[in-house]
Parts: structure tokens; C-alpha cells; sequence
């Protein structure tokens, strides 16, 4: 009777998980559907790779891109946790950029990222308050205008790498989410960049270097990263995706992913 | 008739008002400082239809006053009023809508009522017309009379002459000869003396002859000699009552000194039977003088007929026509007295401070004890009710209780049908008083009657000090005015020195309320300070009171109607500007700037933040309209001012339209191009959108709440004060806790785009 009952039970569970997954899969059917695919993203940048990999089906990692005749935004995007809480916070994000994007305000890459802020603590009622969710949104955020030859960026904990002339330099984000900040909300810093054809710009969440190695139990850190950029940012957008990926599959072995993992790379 | 304009001269601290007109919606409002001679010109209207002045309202230069009202009358009352002059005077008379009388007092303080305007100019043609006629005739009469004196002076000569040769051919002794010679016959003349006596008889001939001219013409003038001797007996009379009149009026003048400038020559210990009799001294030397002057003119006029060759009896007869026809015209006096006797009334009311008592003795009614609280209040009951003293002396108690609580029934009618709008809850205030005697445990008051009076509301009944100030007011301006109205039986123009001023912003509102309702039986003029009585849309009810120097009050009182309000100082305009928003007490148009008209005073804040944020140091000086529906009635009013000014509006709804009717309304010339409209970015829905977001929350509203709309649009869904916080906002911007460097690049930049914006007003 116990074995039938263990048996029953089972097979709802699985009929459950199975369920539950298929929801999932479609979830992040949807999710990828939000996010630009390489044939959009190809045609607004010279050149470009995305390593994207959720720790599950869906993502609190995201990228996103906006083109219109002046300017053009990509956007590398980290929600606090991952999985279902994460992608439901990285489709809100998703849909602010739009939102702010499509009025018609000066772009400017620190207000984009502080209108963003205004509406993700309007979304989640954040109001300074101890009891309330503190989740929030790391972003890298460039504005490229092309016809200045110039690229706006702005970090919510997310930095910037830039290449150029095979010499990196990281620009440093404003220490801040989008989302309440621990003490007073201030707005974020818009750094201003001139750039020429070939310059190449990496932004990524924290999945890669928060990755712990199956060998060493450490996390492959920001450190390495940078350096693994630097030794890659000369080869061609698919190598360096390619290796990219390589290292992190090689790094993490057989443990587990620990969070989702988002590498951009882009040649203007 | 219907007050039209007045003009004031040589009252108090008015030199002369010139011709103000007053609202031609019957509420006239005088706005000025303390001092400025607002209630001088209710006191100058209020002795107009009194007539009553004392020493104190003459200038120090003892320049007599004079008040002049027009006043508009009723289609075919003049042809009606007046008899029939002659064709022009009818002419003239139907074609008048208006009347102007002047009342003027003299050296005695006693006052007369003149015609005034188009009829006393009409008088005073025809007086003009006349007078030179006169003077011709006058002229052509002592032409004569010089040449008359000269004949008589001839005639005098000649008949010395004539008398002295008579005199010689009498003692002449051939003449003796002769008339020995006719008495003796002895003809022992000589040649020569023939010759003398023949010459002398020849000049006494010629002589004669020439008197006879003389002689026949004064005989033949005889009747023009006559009537000029007499005229001139006029002329010498006139003379010496001048010369008394002079002597009067110095005695008068000299007394009017000593009374009002208390230097004491002796004219002032006159004792008053000694004073009267030097009035009336004045009053009979005037009456003469007057009758002088007419018998003057026609002794003139009759001389003038005789002159032309009439008879002196169809001269006389010419004269008595023309006096008869002169009878029947009107002098300015005469016209002026038939006119006041139909005119409005001016009522002054001073204050209603005199509330409705719970209950008043009827010891204290009956012996005109006006100490006793509420005596006028209670008084002006009982007129309104026609009450005297002896109604309650009805012998039978149930016939007296019947007949208040008749009167109660009808005075409460009386007064719903008044203030219907106005008093209380559902129009269902009743006024009531009863007739009650004090109990034994009242003393020495036992047995003795008093009155009670009580207001009931929707069946409570509470005494009139239960009711809230406001009401009480209300029934004391009512009882007042009603018992005024009653006493004086013609009609009413209000005169209210600061009505309400003791009372809530909410009832004064209600106090202009009560003038709207009563403006078309009865014309108000009131003086205030209070921006509560005052009706911004009205502006041309508005007549401004200042001094002509402001910083003098013992300059003379000038007053500035609603087109000049541009000339009346700040401190004037006070209630204006505090009714169009303008909040800071130091904060008012500038004529040498150029006036921002912005759309409320959120925005007045917000504005002078970002100035001093900015350190914007143009000449431009920011006014808060009360809203943006206010901004076209600013624009007029700086416009009729003559001040430069522009509007500042915000992109929404509201001020995109204000901007499609001020292009229509007042910058046609260029429409659409006007630099003095500012239509600001789409961006920027109100003031606080120059704020980023993040600074709006941080330096405004000082929360964290995350606003996914404009800061305006998060203001208007949440009802925040806007006021408050922007005015906050200027606050912290002033004592330097915010400074330009805690804003947010957004914030600065579009501060930036303000300031390029105003650049131009620089």
C-alpha cells in the first residue's frame, strides 16, 4: 500500500516538475524573445558576442539594445538572485529601458539609469524602510553616438571594460543599484568617452568572476577577468567568445554554476 | 438716479480728486493705506447730501470745500422735473441722461447746491451772453454819460459866459445911454460903443443859441439821463455792500483762524448772540447784494432801450417782457435745489459694532441710555419694526404677545428675503423678540420690562451672542441699514468705512456677497484694506487713495481709478497683490523691470529658487498670477499700467491655451512670434519639472519614494502641497542650505536652459 502510495505520489511529482519545467522553458523562451538576437545586434554594432548563460531556465541576467537614428544603448543587466525572481525583475528592467528610451528626452546614459532606478523602487514600493525588499538591478549601460564618435556609460555596480589600441581600461561605476540604495539615492555619473572605429567594450554581470573553480573551491574573480579580457580583446568577437566560454566551462568543472552568467562584447 | 462720478476739492487732505468715476456696477471699492483719505471721501460724499461741515475738515489754506456729484437719471425725468424755458433750454434738457451738482460751502460754513455740467454750462453761456450784452450797453451808456457830463460841463461854461456878458451889456454905459435915451430920449452914444454893445449882443446870441442846443438835447435825453442816474445809484449801492461784504468776510475768515488754527485775535471772544448777529449780517448784505445785482442788470437793459430810441414807456414795457421771461428760467441755484431734492441719499456707516443684545431694558430705550451694549443695535430693531415706546404700553398682555409675534413673523420675512443667500443654514435664520419683565430674584430690576431678542436656526433657539460674530454682524449691518432706508425716504447710497474688518477672510467674502445683492436698489462705496473684499475680476470697481508724496502724510490725497493703478504705490496695491497670489510682502510689480507673469505662486517660489540658485541677475522681476486662468487679466492689468511684462508658461493644457488666447487678445501684431509669451519646453509641465526627479525627492519633497511620472504629474495625482514645499524650497535656497552644487547635472542643466531663456528680459 506504501509502495503504491510512494509510487502515486512520484509520478504526480513528476507529472508536477515536468509541468513546472515546460512553464519554465517557456519562460525563458519569452525572456530570450525580450532580448535582442544577433541579427538586430549585428546590425547596429561592427561586431559583437554575448556569452549568456542562466544558472537555470530563466535569468536575472539580461542585455538589451535600443537603436534610433542618434544614438544607440546597449545594456548589461544583473538582478539581485536569479532564477524566476530574477527574470520577472529583469523583464521589468527590460521594459523601463524601453519606456525611458521612447520619450523624448536628451540621452544621457546616468539618467537613463536614474529614471530606471525612479521606476524599479516605484515597482517594488521601496521607500527607505527596514521591512521592505531590497532587490535591485546592476547595470552597465553605454549610449554610443556614433556621429560624435563619442559613447556615454554609466554603472550601477556594473563597470566598463574598454579597449583601445590594445590598451584596456576600466571605467568604474557608481557604487549604487538601480533600486534603493543603502543610505540616500544620488544621481549616477555619466562618463563621457571618445572613441574611434575598433575600440572594443566589454560589460558582464558578476556570474563569471563569482564562479567557484572545481579544483581550487575559489571564485575565478574580477582580477582574472580583466586579465582574461586583455588577452583576448585582440582576436575576433567569435574567438573570444569561444575562449571566453571555454575558460568558464573549464573553470567551473563538474560544480555548480552559482549564478547566471552574462559577458558582452562589442567592436564600434 | 445713479451715482455716476464725484469730484472732491479743498476737504481735508483733499486738494482736488478731479472727476472720478465711480463703478458703473454700483460697488465702488477704495483701496489705500492708513491715512491716504479713503474715509475723507466717504465723509466729503456724506456732507454732500448733508451739507453739515465743521472747521476741521478746511484746509490749513482755508480754501472752502465743494463737492461735485453727477449723478444718471431716468429717461424723460429732466422734461418732466423741469418747466419749459425756452427752445434751447428744452433742447437741451431732453437730450441729458446725467445731472451734475455741486454743493459749496462759503466763508459761514453754510452750503448751496449749484447746477453743475451741461445745464450750468448752458446758464452760464446765456449769463455770458448777456453780460457782454450788458457790458456793450454799458459801454455805449457811459460813452454817453461822459459826453452828457461834458454838455453839462458846456452848458455850465456857456451859461457863465452868457450870465457875465449880461452883466456887461447891462452896465454898458451906452447901453445906459440907450436906455436913458428910451426912458430920457438923449442920443449921446458913441460909434464905438455901438460896436462893443453890438459884439456883445452878437456873442450872448451865439451863446444862447448853443445853450439851446444843450438844453434841447438834455431835454430830449431827459428820460436816458434819468434811467442812467438811477442805474448809477445802483452802481454806488453795489459798491458799499461789497465793500460791507469785504469787511464780513475778513471778520469770518479771521474767525475760521482762530478756530482752526487756534491763533486768538479778538474776534473769538464774541459772545454768540454778538457771532450771530455778524452772521446774519452776512446772510442780509448777500440777500442784498443779490437783489442789487439784478436791478443792476435791468436798470442797464432799460438804459439800453432808451439809448435805441425807445420810448421810456415801451422800454419799461420791453423790460417788464424780458423780466417775465426771465422769470421763468432757471439760475444754477434754483436748478441745483430742484434737482438734490430727488437725488440719492449718502448714508455713511461707520460701524456695526453695535451687535444685537440678548436682552436690553426698556428703562435704558426709553431714556436714550446709549452706553448700555447693544443700545443702537436694539434701537434700530424697534424703528425697523415701527415700534415706539408706546406700543408697549398696550393694556392687554395677549393683544401685545399677538401683535410682536405678528411682527416677529414679518421681520424674520423682512430679513430672509434680504439675506436669504447669505446667513445661516438653509435660509431659516428668524430673527425674534419678546417682551418679558424681570423675575423677583433681579433686585432693584423686579417687575421691570425688558426686551430679549433670540435667533432661531432650524427650531434652536439661541440668543444673538450664541450665534457666531459673523452673523451678529450681519444683523447689526441689516438692522442699520434697514432702519437708515426707513428713516430716509429717499434712496440710498451706501457709504461703509472698512465694513467687516473684525471678521473671518470667509464672512468679509460674504460681505461683499451682501453689496452684490443689494447694488441694484442701492449703490455701495467702501473703503478696505482687505484682499477678501475685493473681486480680482472686477477691477474697475477699484479706486485707489494715496497721498500725492506717499512718504508725506500731510501731502494732499490723489486717487487713481483702474486705469492708473500703475502709479498707486505698493503699499496702495496691497490688497490687489495679495489677491493675485503675490505672497512676499516686499514682492510687488516693478515699473523698471520686466514683470514674469507665472502661473501661480508655487511657481512665483519655484521661479525666485532657481534665480538665486543661478545668481540670474537680470532686471526681471517675477509675479504670481493665482492661476493660470488669471494670467490674461494680469497681462491687462500690466498692460493698462503700462509696465513691461511677459507670461512664463509651462507645457500643459491649461497654459498652451492661455498662450492661443493672449496671442489673439493682446499680441495680435505678431502672432505666433510674440517674445513676451515663453512657452517653456514639452519637458516641462509645471515649475518643478526644472527639477530632475532625484533632486525634486531629495531638496522638495525630501522622500525616497521612486516617481516613475514628472515631478508635477507626481504632485498633482498625490494633492502634495505644492505651495508649501516649493515655498520650503525657496526657504532652504535662501538660508544656503541647498546650494547650486547639490544639484544634479539634469537639474543644473535645465536651470541653464531657464536662464538662456531669460536672457533675453536682461
Amino acid at each position: 500500500m506504501n509502495k503504491e502510495k510512494k509510487d502515486f505520489d512520484s509520478v504526480l511529482f513528476a507529472q508536477a516538475m515536468d509541468e513546472h519545467l515546460s512553464s519554465l522553458r517557456y519562460a525563458s523562451m519569452i525572456q530570450r524573445s525580450l532580448m535582442p538576437d544577433t541579427s538586430f545586434l549585428s546590425g547596429i554594432l561592427k561586431d559583437h558576442f554575448i556569452f549568456y548563460l542562466p544558472k537555470d531556465y530563466v535569468s536575472g541576467d539580461f542585455y538589451y539594445a535600443y537603436q534610433n537614428a542618434g544614438y544607440t544603448v546597449i545594456a548589461a543587466g544583473d538582478c539581485t538572485g536569479h532564477g524566476v525572481p530574477g527574470a520577472l525583475l529583469s523583464i521589468l528592467g527590460i521594459s523601463f529601458l524601453n519606456e525611458i528610451l521612447q520619450s523624448r528626452d536628451i540621452p544621457r546614459a546616468n539618467r537613463i539609469l536614474n529614471r530606471m532606478r525612479e521606476k524599479v523602487m516605484g515597482a517594488l514600493d521601496q521607500r527607505g524602510q527596514d521591512y521592505e525588499q531590497k532587490d535591485s538591478i546592476d547595470i552597465a549601460l553605454c549610449v554610443y553616438e556614433s556621429y560624435r564618435s563619442v559613447i556615454q556609460f554609466a554603472g550601477a555596480n556594473r563597470p566598463l571594460i574598454m579597449v583601445s589600441d590594445g590598451e584596456m581600461k576600466e571605467v568604474k561605476p557608481d557604487k549604487m543599484p538601480i533600486g534603493i540604495a543603502p543610505f540616500e539615492e544620488v544621481s549616477f555619473t555619466n562618463h563621457r568617452i571618445e572613441v574611434k572605429e575598433g575600440d572594443r567594450f566589454y560589460m558582464f554581470s558578476d556570474g563569471y568572476p563569482d564562479q567557484f573553480s572545481e579544483e581550487t573551491n575559489k571564485k575565478f574573480k574580477i582580477k582574472n577577468f580583466r586579465q582574461l579580457i586583455d588577452y583576448v580583446s585582440g582576436w575576433s568577437m567569435d574567438r573570444q567568445k569561444a575562449h571566453i566560454e571555454s575558460i568558464f566551462y573549464d573553470w567551473k568543472g563538474r560544480t555548480v554554476q552559482v549564478d547566471d552568467v552574462l559577458v558582452m562584447g562589442f567592436e564600434i | 438716479m445713479r451715482l455716476r462720478a464725484f469730484r472732491i476739492e479743498n476737504f481735508r487732505s483733499i486738494v482736488d480728486t478731479g472727476i472720478q468715476t465711480i463703478s458703473p456696477d454700483n460697488i465702488t471699492c477704495l483701496i489705500g493705506q492708513n491715512e491716504s483719505g479713503k474715509t475723507s471721501i466717504l465723509e466729503a460724499l456724506e456732507v454732500f447730501s448733508s451739507g453739515v461741515i465743521s472747521e476741521d475738515v478746511l484746509r490749513s489754506d482755508l480754501s472752502l470745500p465743494r463737492v461735485t456729484c453727477s449723478f444718471e437719471v431716468p429717461k424723460n425725468y429732466l422734461e418732466d422735473k423741469l418747466r419749459s424755458v425756452n427752445n434751447d433750454f428744452d433742447k437741451l434738457v431732453k437730450s441729458l441722461n446725467q445731472i451734475t451738482l455741486v454743493r459749496s460751502w462759503k466763508a459761514d460754513l453754510k452750503s448751496q447746491i449749484d447746477i453743475g455740467g451741461e445745464l450750468l454750462e448752458y446758464i452760464e453761456g446765456l449769463n455770458k451772453k448777456r453780460k457782454k450784452e450788458l457790458n456793450d450797453t454799458k459801454k455805449k451808456i457811459e460813452k454817453f454819460y461822459s459826453e452828457l457830463k461834458e454838455r453839462r460841463g458846456k452848458k455850465k461854461a456857456l451859461s457863465a459866459e452868457l450870465n457875465e456878458i449880461q452883466v456887461k451889456l447891462d452896465e454898458h454905459p451906452a447901453r445906459r445911454s440907450i436906455l436913458k435915451l428910451f426912458r430920457r430920449r438923449k442920443a449921446n452914444v458913441k460909434d464905438d460903443d455901438e460896436n462893443t454893445i453890438s459884439e456883445l449882443t452878437e456873442s450872448f446870441e451865439k451863446i444862447r443859441s448853443q445853450l439851446e442846443v444843450i438844453n434841447s438835447f438834455l431835454e430830449e435825453k431827459g428820460s436816458l439821463i434819468k434811467a442812467i442816474e438811477d442805474w448809477l445809484k445802483t452802481v454806488n449801492a453795489l459798491d458799499s455792500i461789497n465793500k460791507r461784504l469785504d469787511e464780513i468776510s475778513a471778520r469770518l475768515e479771521e474767525r475760521h483762524q482762530t478756530m482752526t488754527l487756534l491763533t486768538g485775535p479778538s474776534i473769538a471772544d464774541l459772545s454768540r448772540g454778538e457771532w450771530e448777529k455778524v452772521l446774519n449780517e452776512y446772510k442780509s448784505a448777500i440777500n442784498e447784494k443779490e437783489k442789487l445785482e439784478k436791478d443792476y442788470e435791468l436798470k442797464i437793459l432799460l438804459c439800453g432801450f432808451i439809448f435805441d430810441d425807445l420810448s421810456e414807456e415801451k422800454a419799461r414795457r420791453k423790460l417788464q417782457e424780458i423780466e417775465k421771461e426771465r422769470s421763468l428760467e432757471y439760475q444754477s441755484k434754483e436748478l441745483g435745489e430742484i434737482l438734490y431734492a430727488d437725488c440719492p441719499h449718502f448714508e455713511i456707516f461707520e460701524d456695526f459694532g453695535s451687535l444685537l443684545p440678548n436682552r436690553i431694558d426698556m428703562e435704558d430705550l426709553i431714556s436714550d441710555n446709549q452706553s448700555v451694549e447693544g443700545y443702537k443695535a436694539a434701537r434700530n430693531f424697534l424703528i425697523l419694526a415701527d415700534l415706539d415706546y408706546t406700543f408697549f404700553q398696550q393694556p392687554s398682555s395677549r393683544i401685545l404677545k399677538q401683535k410682536i409675534e405678528n411682527l416677529n413673523a414679518k421681520l424674520t420675512l423682512d430679513f430672509q428675503d434680504f439675506w436669504q443667500q447669505y446667513v445661516g443654514r438653509h435660509n431659516k435664520i428668524r430673527i425674534n423678540f419678546e417682551l418679558d419683565h424681570y423675575s423677583t430674584t433681579h433686585g432693584e430690576k423686579a417687575g421691570k420690562p425688558y426686551l430679549e431678542f433670540w435667533v432661531k436656526d432650524e427650531g434652536e433657539r439661541l440668543y444673538p451672542k450664541q450665534r457666531s460674530r459673523g452673523v451678529r454682524w450681519f444683523l447689526s449691518f441689516y438692522l442699520e441699514l434697514m432702519a437708515a432706508s426707513k428713516k430716509e425716504k429717499r434712496q440710498l447710497i451706501l457709504l461703509v468705512d472698512e465694513p467687516g474688518v473684525s471678521l473671518h477672510a470667509r464672512a468679509q467674502e460674504d460681505v461683499l456677497k451682501v453689496f452684490e445683492d443689494i447694488k441694484d436698489d442701492m449703490q455701495v462705496i467702501y473703503t478696505t484694506h482687505s484682499p477678501h473684499l475685493v473681486d480680482i475680476n472686477k477691477l474697475h470697481r477699484i479706486l485707489a487713495v494715496q497721498r500725492d508724496d506717499v512718504a508725506n502724510h500731510r501731502s494732499t490725497t490723489v486717487i487713481l481709478d483702474a486705469a492708473r493703478l500703475g502709479d498707486a504705490s505698493p503699499d496702495t496695491l496691497s490688497p490687489l497683490q495679495s489677491i493675485m497670489g503675490n505672497p512676499v510682502g516686499n514682492q510687488e510689480f516693478s515699473a523698471d523691470k520686466y514683470n514674469i507673469i507665472v502661473n501661480n505662486v508655487g511657481t512665483f517660489y519655484m521661479m525666485n529658487a532657481i534665480m538665486k540658485l543661478t545668481g540670474y541677475k537680470g532686471k526681471i522681476h517675477f509675479i504670481p498670477s493665482t492661476d493660470a486662468s488669471s494670467i490674461p487679466l494680469m497681462c491687462n492689468i500690466l498692460m493698462g499700467w503700462g509696465m513691461k511684462f511677459a507670461v512664463l508658461l509651462f507645457y500643459n493644457e491649461k497654459e498652451m491655451e492661455i498662450a492661443r488666447q493672449l496671442e489673439k487678445m493682446m499680441f495680435t501684431d505678431q502672432p505666433g512670434k510674440n517674445e513676451n509669451i515663453i512657452i517653456m519646453p514639452e519637458e516641462f509641465v509645471n515649475a518643478e519639472d526644472l527639477l530632475s526627479t532625484l533632486d525634486f525627492k531629495n531638496l522638495v519633497l525630501k522622500t525616497r519614494q521612486g516617481i516613475t511620472i514628472s515631478n508635477s504629474e507626481h504632485v498633482n495625482i498625490n494633492d502634495l502641497p505644492r505651495n508649501f514645499l516649493l515655498s520650503k524650497f525657496l526657504g532652504e535656497v535662501k538660508n544656503g542650505n541647498v546650494t547650486r552644487d547639490d544639484l544634479d547635472e539634469e537639474s543644473k542643466e535645465n536651470l541653464v536652459l531657464l536662464v538662456n531663456i531669460l536672457q533675453r528680459f536682461k
